[in-house]
């Protein structure tokens, strides 16, 4: 009983991640993905992109914060960080990025500001509801 | 064979005919179909035109690396990747090169896809090896570019394992018609 509990408790959580728009079908991809040969690829690419994407994070705060902001290498960090979360399905993540590009396009420094709080806020919202989802599929699969 | 065998004899007591009588089964005809490759896509990851493909993977970015890898290896490709621009140089090197397909990031830092491309191209001929670009921003503009550098192929990210399919198998059978 408790193995059918657990997985009824997995799929309705990543329904619940599909249909509030959380994940998009990038994401579906890296499941396709998981196999025999890669057991645990998804948790691994989240796992890569959470790390590198903290990295990119912290450039874009210090691009932000010091003196006159060039717009052209916070352009360049937004497109890196952007790229990673389109792959990984990221879809509200993704789409903060795109509002942010525009801010930086117009070189409207206050909009880039806002624009990055919204996309920060999404960023952990995600990595929580993910950090759950996985653990919960991982408890799943041992009980399986 | 369930068959029968008789022989008619003349007054001499030699042969004069013989009947063979063999019984054999219909079945039906086997043909074998050799597929078209440029028919439809609903056989995207068609093993026999990608199965053992010599691929050297060129992205800076580990996550987006290691997921077009992952698609790569799905259809059958062998995979070398490199994280940069002047790696991807040294592995193909000036003279012969294991790799049929250079897949490129067209924004990497330092050494960018288009440069790749155009030093491939200055030492080596224009299919060998054949080169896609991938990018976030595949407009117009940066199909020409493209074109005009010699690169054979783009792939629009984020990758898609029916998009790199498709882009690959053109590029490939493209080359086959030269």
């Amino acid at each position: 009983m408790d193995r059918n509990r657990l997985h009824n408790q997995v799929a309705s959580m990543r329904r619940s991640l599909f249909d509030q728009g959380y994940l998009d079908d990038q994401f579906i991809q890296l499941e396709e993905l998981q196999d025999d040969t890669n057991p645990n690829f998804v948790q691994e690419v989240v796992t890569l992109f959470y790390n590198d994407s903290a990295r990119l994070i912290q450039n874009i705060e210090q691009a932000l914060n010091s003196g006159p902001i060039d717009f052209c290498k916070l352009d360049d960090y937004m497109h890196q960080f952007k790229g990673s979360s389109s792959s990984i399905g990221a879809k509200k993540v993704t789409n903060e990025c795109t509002a942010f590009r525009e801010y930086c396009n117009a070189e409207n420094a206050e909009g880039c500001i806002r624009s990055f709080q919204q996309v920060k806020q999404e960023y952990a919202i995600l990595k929580r509801k993910l950090e759950v989802y996985l653990q919960t599929v991982r408890q799943a699969s041992q009980t399986a | 064979m369930h068959g029968n065998i008789w022989v008619v004899q003349n007054p001499q007591g030699s042969a004069q005919s013989m009947a063979l009588v063999i019984r054999f089964q219909l079945r039906p005809s086997v043909s074998i179909t050799i597929n078209e490759l440029g028919e439809s896509s609903d056989q995207p990851c068609s093993n026999s035109l990608f199965k053992g493909l010599q691929v050297l993977l060129a992205d800076d970015d580990d996550l987006n690396r290691a997921v077009t890898r992952k698609l790569l290896e799905k259809l059958g490709c062998s995979v070398s990747a490199v994280t940069s621009g002047f790696e991807c140089l040294t592995s193909i090197g000036p003279a012969s090169s294991p790799f049929q397909i250079v897949i490129l990031e067209l924004q990497m830092p330092e050494l960018d896809g288009f440069e790749v491309a155009m030093r491939i191209r200055k030492f080596r001929s224009r299919n060998w090896p054949l080169i896609v670009a991938m990018t976030a921003s595949a407009d117009d503009d940066t199909w020409e570019r493209c074109s005009q550098i010699g690169i054979n192929g783009v792939i629009r990210k984020p990758v898609l394992l029916q998009g790199i399919a498709i882009e690959l198998r053109k590029v490939l059978m493209q080359a086959n018609k030269v």
